[in-house]
C-alpha cells in the first residue's frame, strides 16, 4: 500500500544522494553532508555534474545560511514567524539534509507533558523489575542525543512553560540526567534541536529568557514579492498533486498568480498597484493557505469538475480560507469582492463563482 | 623618476591602512592626492592637534557662498592619512584635479561642452532650509565631487562584483580590499587594484562620468608632469582606483592633454577653502551629502583595531544594548561570535565582515527582530561622531564669532537633540536666549523655539540639534557681518528696507527685542512712521497695532525707544480712528470677516494700552461705523456689541438697535452675520441677558422653516466658536423657551442675597494679593 506523504529524506533521496557525491567541503561530525551542501539542498542549484537540485525554500538565501550555521554552533535553532511561512517545512528539510532523518519529532501542544520530552516509564517493566534502563521509554529527544541527530520540536510555544524549560539542561549541558537510576544520557556530536514557533496565535506561552538564550532565532517572513510567492505555490502544488495522484493538469502560472494576488492584497491591506486600501481579514492569509486553496481546487476539479482548474473549483476554498470569522471577515471579503475583484476584467469568472457561493 | 600610483577607495579603511604602510616603505619626496588645487592652502593643517575628523574642507566663493563644494575626511580616509604622513615628515603635498573654480563656475552652464553636466545640475546649491535639512535626500545641491567619484568607480566595478557573486560592487570591494586585514603586502595590494582596474578599462567598460573624467585625468597628468619638472624624484600619487591606470603613462599623453585642457575656459573667480566640522551621518549614504560609505562607524572601528576586530565589535554592540536596558550577557557575545565565524565558513569567506556580524547580532542578540538592529545601525554602524576644528585655523569671521559665543555661553554643538529650558531671570540664560533669538533672526537652524510647558514669560524652551549643514548656513551668512550681532543688524536692515507693509516691519520689530538688537529699533520705528504716512491701508495698520502696543506695554524696550514707540503707536491709532469708518465701507464677505477679527484684536490691544483719551476716540470711531451705510453686518454686530460693553449705548438704545437688526424685513443671512459679529465667539451674553435672549428667541421663531434651514449653517458657524459648556447652557435655556420675567441679569434676586459682611471679609486678602 502506498503512503500518503513521504518524508523529505524519502521524497528527495536522489537529490540528497547526488549532493553528497558532489560535496567537497568538510563534513561536521555525524552530519550527512557539509553545511554548504545543506544550503545548496535547501536553496536548489544546478550541481557541477548537471544534476538539478530543486529549491525547497524560496526566499532569502541569507536566512538559510544563518539557520544552517546555527546548527554548527552549540546553539539550537528556533524558526519563528506567522503561521504558514514554511517553518515546519524548512525544519523538516534541514533535519533531512543534516541528519538524513526528519522523523525525530516532538509535537508541542498544550497537553504535551514532560515525559514526552524527557523520558517515560514502561510501567509493566517498572513494576516487574523495578527501575532500570530497560524500563525507560525513550523519547525522540533521547534518540537524537544518542545518535547525534537533529530533533525537531514543532510549536514550541504551545507547550506550557515548565515543560519548555525541561529543554534547558539538554540544550546547555548537552545531557539528560535520569535521577531515578543515577545515570545520564550524554549527547553525541551532531545532536541539535530545531524548534518552530509562531507569533500570531493566542494561547501561546512565552519562552523563558533562560530558554530563549539557548536558541538562535530566525524569523521567516512572508514572501517579499508576488513572483516569489507564485513560485512557492507552484512548486508545492505540483509536488502535492503528484503525491495525491490527482488526474488533473497542473494549473498555469497565470491561474496561481490570480489567487496569490488576492491573498497578497488582503494580507497587506492594499491593492498590488498601491492605489487602493482594503481591509485585512482576521486570518493569517499565508502562503500555506494559498497552497491549500489551490490544492482543494485541484481535487474538486479532478473528481467533480472538468479535470482542469476552473474558477468554480477555487471559489469555495477561497472563501473558506479568507472568511475565518463569519461576521467580520464576511463583510471584509464582500467589500473586497465588490470593490476590487468586480472591477477587474480578468477576474470576472472568479467574481461570478464567488458570488454564487 | 619613478611614480607610484596608489589606487584607493575614498574613505576606504583598508586602503588607508595600505597607504600608510606603503608610504613608509616608499619614503616619497612628493605626495599628490586627488582633489582640486584649492585644497592646498589648508591641507597643511592636517595633523594639527585639535583638528579632529570627521571634518570637511569647504571650498566656497566668498562673494557668493551658496556656491560651495565639500571634501569630507574621516580619520580613515586614505587622503587624510597620506596628508598627515606628509605633514609629519615634512614632505610637500599637492592636490591634483580640476580646479574647483572651473567645476563650480557658471562657464559650463551655458558652455558647449558636456563636460560637467552632473556638476552643473548641482550648481543650484541653495542654503539648506529647514525643510531640506529634515529631508536630506532633497538637497541634492550639495552632492560633492567625492560623491561623483564614487559613482565613477562603483559602476564599472559592478561587473567584477557580479562575476564574484556579490550583490553590488560596494560589498565586493569592501570584502576584497577594505576589510581584509593584513594578508597582502601593501605593494601586492596596490598591484592587485591596478590590475583589476586596468582589466576593466581594457575591456572598454565605461563609467557614467567618463566624459568628465577625460578632462580630469588629463589635468591630473599635467600636475604629475609639473611635479616631475620640479625635480621631485619619488612621487606617490593617491587617487580613486578607477583613475589609477590612466595616470601611469604620463609622458605619452603630454601633447594630447595640453590640447584638451586648452579647451577649458579660464575662470578667474577666487575661491576660499576652510575646515568645517563634519559628522559620520554625513559621511554615510543615508544623507544627501554622503561621501558614500554606508558604515563609517564600522570603518572607524576597523581603523582603530587591528586584532580581534569582531569580538571587540560585538562587545560594543552588547554594551550598547545594555545601555538601553536590554539584558545582554557575555554568553550572547560569545554565541554571536561563534555564529559569525560559522557563517563565514559556510560562505567560504576568509574573514568576518560586517554582514556576518549583523546577522549574528540579529539572530542571537535580537531574537531575529530587525527593529533592534536599527539601533546598532544608527549608533554604531553609522555612529554620531562629530568633528572639531581648532580655533587657530583660519575661519570665516562670522563662524569664529559664532564658535566663540557658543563657548562663552557654555553650550555644546551636539548631533544629539537636546532641550534647553531657559530662565530669563538668570543673566547667563538670558544671554543664551538672546543668542538663540539672533540665530533665529539669521535663519541659522540650530536652536528651534519650543512652546514652554510652564506658564509665565520668563521661561523659554529651545531645542538644539547640531548638523554640519548649519555651519554651512553660517558661512552662507558670512557676507552679512563679522559677528553674529553685526550680521543680525544688517539682516534686519535688509529686511526693513525691502518691506512695504507695516505688519512686516512690526513683526520684525517684535523679533528684534528678544534678540536685543536695540540699535535697529530706531530705524524700524522710523520706517513704520514713514510707511504709515504714505500707507492708506487701514487693515495693515490695524494688523500691526496689537503687536506694537504689546511691545510698548510689556516689551523690554529702552526708555528712549519706548518714547518713540509710544509716539508711533499714538499716531497709528489716530490714523486708524480716522480711517476705520471708510475702511469698513463696501467690503465683501471675506474682507469683512477680516476686519471683524482685526477690530476684535484691536479692541483687546486698546484695553491693554489703557489710555482714556484713546479709548474714547476708539469708541467714537466705532460709533461712526455704526451709523454708516454700506457696512457689512458682521462688523455692525461686532461694533454694536463693543459699544454696549463700553456702556456707550444704554440698554434701551441697545435693545432698539438689536431688534432693528433682527427685524424680519432684513435678509436672514444678514441677520445671521450680525449675530455672529455681535456674539463675538462667546455665548455668555445670551445666558445672562434675558432681554437679548428673548429678542433672538423671537427672531428664530419668526423664521419660516425653509429659511431656517438655509440659515442653519451661518448660525452654526456663529455658535460653534462657543465653549462647550456655554453651548450646553444655551441649549438647556432654549428648552425653557422665552423667559417671561425680564429684568437685566436678574439683579433683584442677586440683591436679595447680598451680604455686606461677607463681602468685606475678602478685601484684606485681595489687598494682599494685589499689593
Amino acid at each position: 500500500m502506498s503512503i500518503i506523504r513521504n518524508n523529505a529524506e524519502q521524497q528527495f533521496a536522489e537529490e540528497l544522494e547526488e549532493i553528497k557525491k558532489q560535496d567537497i567541503n568538510p563534513v561536521p561530525a555525524n552530519w550527512s553532508m557539509s553545511p554548504q551542501a545543506v544550503v545548496t539542498y535547501l536553496m536548489g542549484e544546478k550541481l557541477k555534474n548537471g544534476f538539478e537540485v530543486s529549491p525547497k525554500y524560496i526566499g532569502d538565501r541569507r536566512l538559510m545560511e544563518i539557520a544552517v550555521a546555527t546548527l554548527t554552533t552549540d546553539r539550537a535553532l528556533l524558526l519563528y514567524g506567522i503561521p504558514g511561512t514554511g517553518k515546519s517545512w524548512v525544519s523538516e528539510h534541514i533535519a533531512a539534509a543534516v541528519s538524513g532523518d526528519s522523523t525525530l519529532l516532538i509535537q508541542g501542544t498544550a497537553g504535551t507533558s514532560e515525559e514526552a520530552i524527557r523520558y517515560g516509564w514502561n510501567y509493566a517493566k517498572l513494576l516487574a523489575d523495578g527501575p532500570s534502563k530497560e524500563a525507560i521509554v525513550e523519547t525522540p529527544l533521547i534518540r537524537g542525543m544518542q545518535t547525534g541527530k537533529c530533533v525537531r520540536i514543532e510549536e514550541l510555544t504551545r507547550m506550557s512553560a515548565d515543560v519548555q524549560d525541561t529543554l534547558i539542561t539538554v540544550l546547555s549541558e548537552k545531557m539528560l540526567p535520569v535521577p531515578e537510576l543515577d545515570i545520564q544520557y550524554q549527547a553525541v556530536r551532531g545532536f541539535n534541536v530545531i524548534a518552530t514557533a509562531n507569533n500570531r496565535d493566542k494561547g501561546v506561552n512565552e519562552l523563558s529568557s533562560a530558554l530563549k538564550r539557548r536558541f538562535n532565532t530566525v524569523i521567516l517572513p512572508t514572501p517579499k514579492t508576488a513572483a516569489e510567492e507564485i513560485d512557492i505555490v507552484k512548486t508545492r502544488v505540483s509536488s502535492l498533486a503528484k503525491n495525491l495522484e490527482l488526474p488533473v493538469q497542473i494549473p498555469a502560472v497565470t491561474e496561481i498568480a490570480r489567487i496569490v494576488k488576492i491573498f497578497r492584497e488582503l494580507r497587506h491591506g492594499v491593492t498590488e498597484d498601491g492605489k487602493m486600501k482594503v481591509k485585512s481579514p482576521t486570518g493569517t492569509m499565508s502562503t500555506a493557505e494559498v497552497i491549500s486553496v489551490v490544492n482543494s481546487g485541484l481535487a474538486l476539479a479532478a473528481h467533480f469538475g472538468s479535470g482542469e482548474l476552473k474558477a468554480n473549483d477555487i471559489a469555495s476554498g477561497l472563501v473558506g480560507a479568507i472568511v475565518k470569522d463569519p461576521i467580520q471577515d464576511d463583510v471584509i471579503w464582500k467589500e473586497y469582492l465588490e470593490t476590487v475583484v468586480k472591477t477587474r476584467e480578468e477576474y470576472r469568472d472568479i467574481y461570478r463563482a464567488c458570488k454564487e457561493q | 623618476m619613478p611614480i607610484h600610483v596608489l589606487g584607493i577607495r575614498h574613505h576606504g579603511v583598508g586602503s588607508a591602512k595600505m597607504v600608510r604602510q606603503r608610504l613608509e616603505e616608499l619614503g616619497p619626496d612628493m605626495i599628490l592626492i586627488e582633489g582640486p588645487p584649492e585644497l592646498d592652502e589648508v591641507l597643511s593643517f592636517v595633523g594639527v592637534s585639535g583638528l579632529q575628523p570627521p571634518v570637511s574642507i569647504m571650498i566656497y566663493n566668498e562673494k557668493e557662498t551658496t556656491k560651495s563644494t565639500f571634501y569630507p575626511y574621516s580619520s580613515f580616509s586614505p587622503e587624510w592619512v597620506a596628508t598627515a604622513y606628509a605633514n609629519q615628515n615634512g614632505i610637500p603635498v599637492r592636490s591634483m584635479d580640476l580646479p574647483a573654480n572651473v567645476t563650480l563656475s557658471t562657464v559650463f552652464r551655458d558652455g558647449q561642452k558636456p563636460i560637467l553636466e552632473e556638476k552643473l545640475s548641482e550648481e543650484d546649491v541653495q542654503e539648506p532650509t529647514e525643510e531640506e535639512l529634515d529631508h536630506p535626500e532633497n538637497d541634492k545641491g550639495n552632492i560633492d565631487l567625492e560623491k561623483a567619484m564614487q559613482i565613477t568607480h562603483s559602476d564599472p566595478m559592478s561587473h567584477l562584483a557580479k562575476l564574484a557573486g556579490y550583490k553590488n560592487s560596494e560589498e565586493w570591494w569592501d570584502y576584497m580590499f577594505e576589510s581584509k586585514g593584513q594578508s597582502d603586502t601593501p605593494a601586492e595590494h596596490f598591484k592587485a587594484v591596478m590590475m583589476a582596474m586596468s582589466a576593466l578599462r581594457e575591456e572598454n567598460i565605461t563609467s557614467s562620468l567618463d566624459v568628465q573624467n577625460i578632462y580630469r585625468e588629463a589635468y591630473m597628468r599635467q600636475i604629475i608632469r609639473k611635479a616631475q619638472l620640479d625635480m621631485y624624484e619619488n612621487i606617490v600619487i593617491i587617487c580613486g582606483a578607477w583613475h589609477a591606470p590612466a595616470l601611469l603613462d604620463v609622458e605619452a599623453n603630454a601633447k594630447g592633454d595640453a590640447k584638451l585642457l586648452k579647451t577649458i575656459p579660464k575662470v578667474r573667480t577666487k575661491l576660499k577653502a576652510s575646515w568645517i566640522p563634519w559628522t559620520n551621518d554625513r559621511l554615510s549614504m543615508y544623507s544627501g551629502y554622503g561621501a558614500g560609505i554606508s558604515s563609517p562607524g564600522w570603518y572607524e572601528h576597523l581603523w582603530a583595531y587591528d586584532t580581534d576586530v569582531s569580538i571587540k565589535w560585538l562587545t560594543r554592540v552588547a554594551e550598547l544594548f545594555r545601555g538601553q536596558g536590554q539584558d545582554m550577557s557575555t554568553a550572547h557575545v560569545l554565541e554571536s561570535y561563534k555564529l559569525a565565524i560559522s557563517l563565514c565558513q559556510l560562505r567560504g569567506k576568509s574573514h568576518v565582515t560586517l554582514a556576518e556580524l549583523n546577522e549574528a547580532t540579529l539572530t542571537v542578540m535580537c531574537m531575529g527582530d530587525a527593529i533592534l538592529l536599527e539601533l546598532i545601525k544608527k549608533e554604531l554602524i553609522v555612529g554620531n561622531a562629530i568633528g572639531a576644528v581648532p580655533d587657530d585655523i583660519p575661519k570665516v569671521p562670522l563662524q569664529q564669532d559664532f564658535e566663540k559665543t557658543v563657548k562663552s555661553l557654555r553650550l555644546r554643538l551636539s548631533a544629539q537633540p537636546k532641550e534647553q529650558v531657559l530662565d530669563l531671570r538668570k543673566v547667563n540664560e538670558l544671554k543664551r536666549s538672546v543668542f538663540f533669538h539672533r540665530l533665529k533672526m539669521l535663519e541659522i537652524p540650530w536652536a528651534v523655539p519650543r512652546s514652554s510647558r510652564t506658564k509665565g514669560t520668563f521661561k523659554e524652551t529651545w531645542k538644539l540639534k547640531w548638523d554640519p549643514s548649519i555651519m554651512i548656513s553660517i558661512i552662507d551668512k558670512a557676507y552679512l557681518g563679522n559677528t553674529v550681532h553685526l550680521a543680525c543688524l544688517s539682516k534686519v536692515d535688509q529686511l526693513c528696507q525691502k518691506s512695504k507693509k507695516i505688519t512686516v516691519v512690526s513683526a520684525l520689530l517684535s523679533k528684534t527685542i528678544p534678540a536685543e538688537l536695540n540699535e535697529c529699533i530706531d530705524k524700524l520705528l522710523s520706517k513704520i512712521d514713514e510707511l504709515s504716512t504714505i500707507s492708506i491701508d487701514v487693515q495693515d495698520l490695524m494688523d500691526a497695532l496689537p503687536k506694537l502696543i504689546n511691545m510698548s506695554r510689556y516689551g523690554d524696550v529702552r526708555k528712549s525707544d519706548l518714547m518713540v514707540l509710544n509716539k508711533v503707536v499714538d499716531r497709528l491709532l489716530t490714523k486708524v480712528f480716522i480711517g476705520l469708518p471708510n475702511a469698513c465701507y463696501g467690503l465683501d464677505e471675506e474682507n469683512s470677516e477680516r476686519v471683524f477679527l482685526l477690530v476684535s484684536d484691536l479692541q483687546t490691544a486698546i484695553k491693554i494700552n489703557d489710555d482714556k483719551e484713546k479709548t474714547e476716540a476708539w469708541l467714537d470711531a466705532i460709533s461712526k461705523v455704526q451709523s454708516k451705510e454700506g457696512v457689512h453686518d458682521i462688523i455692525l454686530g461686532c461694533t454694536c456689541r463693543l459699544l454696549l460693553d463700553a456702556e456707550r449705548l444704554d440698554y434701551d438704545e441697545a435693545t432698539q438697535k438689536i431688534s432693528l437688526a433682527l427685524s424680519t424685513a432684513n435678509k436672514p443671512q444678514h441677520v445671521a452675520s450680525w449675530i455672529e459679529g455681535f456674539l463675538k465667539g462667546s455665548g455668555m451674553i445670551l445666558i445672562y441677558d434675558n432681554r437679548l435672549w428673548n429678542l433672538i428667541y423671537d427672531w428664530v421663531n419668526s423664521l419660516e422653516q425653509e429659511v431656517f434651514m438655509d440659515l442653519l449653517p451661518y448660525l452654526r458657524r456663529a455658535f460653534s466658536r462657543f465653549e462647550h459648556g456655554e453651548r450646553r447652557q444655551i441649549g438647556s435655556k432654549a428648552k425653557k423657551g422665552k423667559i417671561s420675567r425680564v429684568n437685566i441679569s436678574d439683579s433683584k434676586e442677586a440683591d436679595d442675597r447680598w451680604n455686606e459682611e461677607a463681602a468685606v471679609d475678602i478685601f484684606g486678602t485681595l489687598e494682599m494679593l494685589m499689593g
